[in-house]
C-alpha cells in the first residue's frame, strides 16, 4: 500500500514538472500567436488606427464574437508601454 | 563535510521559509485567498490565467534559474567556502528571495503591473524610465560576461561546443515533430530526451577545437540569427530541452551532494581580500554581490515575476512557495556548486599541473581560474568528480562533464540570444523622445536589425576583449543595482500600500543600496584605471557605464527619500 503511494507520488511530481515544461514551452508559442490576433482584430476594428475598416454589415455580423478579443485588447492597451517585464518573464536570460 | 553542509543548508533553508517567509506573508504582505488574484479578477483566458502552484513555480523557476547562479559561487570560492555560502544563503533568505517574493506580490496587487510600473507610481516617473536604461547596461554587460563564459569554456572543453550544436539540431528536429507533424506530445519528448541524451553522447565522439575569436565570432552570428527567426523554430523546442537538463543536473547533483560523504579540501576561509576582480585584492565587503549575483539576489527576478507570473498567480497564498521559494531554490542551486568545488576543485586543479595550494589559495586560486582552467570547468569537473564519488558513478566521468558543460552552456547561450529580443525592445522605448525630434535616426536606429546589432556587437566586443574578472563584476553591478531599486520600490509599497511595519524590507534595502553603491565606487576608482591603460577600449566603456550608473543609483535614493514624504491616493 505503501509503496503504491510512493509510486503514485512519483508519478504527480514526474507529471507536474511534464505540465510545467509544457506550459512553459507553450507561453512562447502564445506570444506570437497573440501578435497574430492583435493583427485579426486590427482587421476588423482598424478603423481607430486609420486601416480601412471592413463593409459595415460584416464588421456588424462579426462584433459579437469579438467580445473577448475587445476585453483582451482593453487589457492589453492598458499594458503596451509596460511590456518588457512580461517580455523578461517569457525569455529569461539570467 | 559535503553532506553535512547539504543537509544543513537544506534546514536552514526550510526552517527559514517556515518562520520568516510566513512572516513577511503574514505581517508585510497580508495575503490573504479572499483577495482576489489578477489571473482570476482580469481573467481573459490569454494573459491573465490561473496557473496550478506547482506548475507556475515551475515556470518562474525555469525563467530564473541559468547560468550566474553556477559561475558567481566558482569565483567566490576565492575568499573560501564559508564566505561564498555565507553570502549565498544570508543574500538569499533574507534580501534576494525577500526582494522576488514582494516585486511579485507587489505587481499581483497592481493588476499584474511590472515592477517600473510600481516604481513610478510610488517613486517617481523618473525612476520608471531609468529602468530601460540600467535593463539596457544590463543587457549588454550580460553579453560581455557571459560570451567571455562561453567562450573560454569552448575552447578549454571542445566536446561542449559540439554537443550544443547537435543539440540545436535536436532542437530544430523536436520543432518540426511537435509543430509539422503534429505528433504526439509524449512521443515527441520521449524522441526529444533522446536526442538530447546523444548529442551529449555525440559532443564526446566529435568534439569541436576553435579558437576564442572565432568562437566569438560565431556567436555574434548567432545570437543575431537566433533572435530574428520565429521562436517555434529554434528557441522554444530548444528552451523546452533545456528545462529536462535543469531538472536532470539539479537531481543528480542534489543525490550526488549528499551521498558524497567528502571532506572539503578547499580552504574555509582565505582572506578578506584574495585576488579576484581585475588581478587585485578584492574586499569581501563591499565587493561580493558583484561576484556573486544572481545565486544570492538578482534585479532581474523582479522584472520575471512582475512580468509574467503575476499575472498567473491562482491565489495569494501561492505566492510565497513561488517568489519566496523558487529563489531560495535557486540559493540550493548555489549551495550544491559551493560544495562540489569546495570538496573536489583542489583535487583537480592540482590533478592539472596548476600551482596552488590551500596556503596559497588567496592568490592562486583566481589567476589560475583565469589560466589554462577555465572557470567554468571548475564547476562541470568538480561536478563530475562528485558524482563519480558515489553510486551514482555508473554514469561514465567523461558524460557527466559535458552534461554539467551542456547545462552551464545552454543557460548561457540562451541569456545571450534571448538579450537580444530584449534588448531591441529596450532599444525601441529609450529611442521614442527622439521620434519626434529626428524621425528618420529614429527609424535607423530602430530597425530590427540594428537594434539587434547595438547590444550584441558591443557586448561581444567586450567578450572578445576576454577580460572577464572586469566584465563579470560588471554585469553584477548592473544587476545588483536593479535589485536594489527594486527593493527600495518594495519598501515603498509596504509602507505607502500596505501600512505594515518596513523594516524587515527596508533594512537589507539600504544595506543592499550601501553595498551596491560602495562596491561600484571601489570598482571604478580601484579595478578600472588599470583596465584603461591595458585595453582602453573595454575599461573606457565600462567606465562610462559604472559611472552613469553611479549617477542614476544617486537619483534614484533621492528620488525614493523625496516620495516617502509624499501621500498617495488611496487606491492603487
Amino acid at each position: 500500500m505503501k509503496r503504491h503511494g510512493f509510486v503514485n507520488w512519483i508519478k504527480h511530481i514526474l507529471s507536474t514538472i511534464d505540465t510545467s515544461h509544457r506550459e512553459q514551452a507553450a507561453g512562447l508559442t502564445e506570444f506570437e500567436a497573440r501578435e497574430l490576433e492583435n493583427i485579426f482584430v486590427l482587421l476588423l476594428m482598424g478603423s481607430f488606427t486609420g486601416i480601412p475598416a471592413p463593409p459595415s454589415f460584416i464588421a456588424a455580423e462579426l462584433l459579437p464574437h469579438l467580445q473577448h478579443e475587445i476585453k483582451v485588447l482593453k487589457f492589453r492597451a492598458e499594458n503596451a508601454s509596460d511590456s518588457l517585464a512580461e517580455m523578461a518573464g517569457l525569455l529569461g536570460i539570467d | 563535510m559535503t553532506t553535512i553542509v547539504l543537509v544543513v543548508g537544506l534546514v536552514i533553508y526550510v526552517a527559514l521559509y517556515m518562520v520568516y517567509g510566513k512572516k513577511l506573508e503574514r505581517d508585510v504582505v497580508k495575503a490573504s485567498d479572499s483577495n482576489k488574484t489578477p489571473a482570476e479578477r482580469m481573467y481573459d483566458g490569454v494573459d491573465y490565467v490561473a496557473a496550478k502552484r506547482p506548475v507556475l513555480f515551475g515556470h518562474h523557476f525555469a525563467s530564473i534559474a541559468g547560468a550566474a547562479p553556477i559561475i558567481g559561487p566558482v569565483l567566490a570560492m576565492a575568499w573560501g567556502w564559508v564566505p561564498a555560502l555565507l553570502w549565498v544563503w544570508f543574500g538569499n533568505i533574507f534580501i534576494g528571495a525577500v526582494h522576488d517574493y514582494l516585486a511579485l506580490m507587489a505587481s499581483v496587487r497592481y493588476d499584474g503591473k511590472s515592477i517600473q510600473f510600481v516604481a513610478a507610481d510610488l517613486i517617481t516617473n523618473r525612476t520608471g524610465k531609468l529602468f530601460y536604461w540600467l535593463v539596457l547596461f544590463l543587457l549588454i554587460l550580460v553579453i560581455g560576461a557571459f560570451g567571455a563564459v562561453l567562450g573560454g569554456m569552448f575552447v578549454g572543453s571542445p566536446a561542449v561546443p559540439s554537443a550544443y550544436i547537435l543539440k540545436l539540431v535536436a532542437a530544430l528536429i523536436l520543432g518540426v515533430l511537435l509543430y509539422r507533424t503534429k505528433m504526439n506530445f509524449g512521443l515527441a519528448t520521449g524522441i526529444g530526451v533522446i536526442m538530447l541524451a546523444l548529442a551529449i553522447w555525440g559532443g564526446t565522439r566529435i568534439p569541436i577545437t576553435a579558437s576564442y575569436g572565432t568562437w566569438m565570432v560565431v556567436m555574434f552570428f548567432y545570437i543575431i540569427i537566433a533572435s530574428a527567426i520565429p521562436v517555434n523554430v529554434l528557441l522554444q523546442p530548444r528552451d523546452y530541452l533545456n528545462s529536462w537538463l535543469l531538472y536532470f543536473g539539479l537531481i543528480i547533483g542534489g543525490l550526488a551532494a549528499i551521498f558524497s560523504f567528502t571532506g572539503f579540501s578547499a580552504p574555509a576561509f582565505t582572506s578578506f581580500a584574495p585576488i579576484v576582480s581585475g588581478g587585485k585584492a578584492t574586499p569581501f565587503w563591499p565587493a561580493i554581490p558583484l561576484i556573486i549575483a544572481c545565486g544570492s539576489l538578482s534585479g532581474f527576478h523582479a522584472l520575471v515575476g512582475s512580468g509574467t507570473t503575476s499575472k498567473q498567480l491562482e491565489k495569494e497564498s501561492h505566492g510565497l512557495a513561488i517568489g519566496y521559494g523558487a529563489m531560495l531554490t535557486e540559493g540550493f542551486l548555489s549551495t550544491l556548486v559551493v560544495v562540489a568545488v569546495a570538496g573536489f576543485g583542489l583535487a583537480l586543479m592540482t590533478d592539472k599541473g596548476m600551482t596552488i595550494s590551500v596556503a596559497g589559495w588567496a592568490k592562486e586560486y583566481t589567476p589560475a581560474m583565469m589560466g589554462s582552467y577555465p572557470k567554468a570547468a571548475m564547476f562541470t569537473s568538480s561536478y563530475a568528480a562528485m558524482v563519480a564519488s558515489t553510486w551514482l558513478n555508473f554514469i561514465p566521468t567523461e558524460i557527466v562533464k559535458v552534461i554539467a558543460g551542456m547545462w552551464v552552456a545552454s543557460f548561457a547561450m540562451t541569456t545571450l540570444d534571448t538579450t537580444n529580443r530584449l534588448g531591441r525592445y529596450t532599444v525601441s522605448e529609450l529611442m521614442l523622445p527622439v521620434k519626434e525630434k529626428n524621425e528618420k535616426v529614429y527609424n535607423f536606429v530602430t530597425n530590427r536589425w540594428i537594434a539587434s546589432l547595438i547590444p550584441a556587437a558591443i557586448g561581444i566586443y567586450l567578450a572578445w576583449s576576454g577580460n572577464f574578472t572586469i566584465l563579470w563584476p560588471s554585469f553584477g553591478s548592473a544587476n545588483q543595482l536593479i535589485a536594489s531599486i527594486v527593493l527600495l520600490t518594495a519598501a515603498s509599497w509596504v509602507v505607502k500600500r500596505q501600512k505594515a511595519k518596513p523594516a524587515i524590507v527596508l533594512v537589507p534595502a539600504y544595506l543592499l543600496w550601501i553595498t551596491v553603491t560602495a562596491s561600484i565606487i571601489w570598482f571604478t576608482v580601484v579595478i578600472l584605471p588599470d583596465t584603461i591603460v591595458a585595453n582602453p577600449v573595454t575599461g573606457i566603456t565600462v567606465l562610462v557605464i559604472e559611472v552613469i550608473m553611479l549617477v542614476m543609483n544617486f537619483v534614484f535614493m533621492a528620488d525614493f527619500l523625496k516620495s516617502r514624504k509624499k501621500t498617495l491616493a488611496p487606491d492603487a
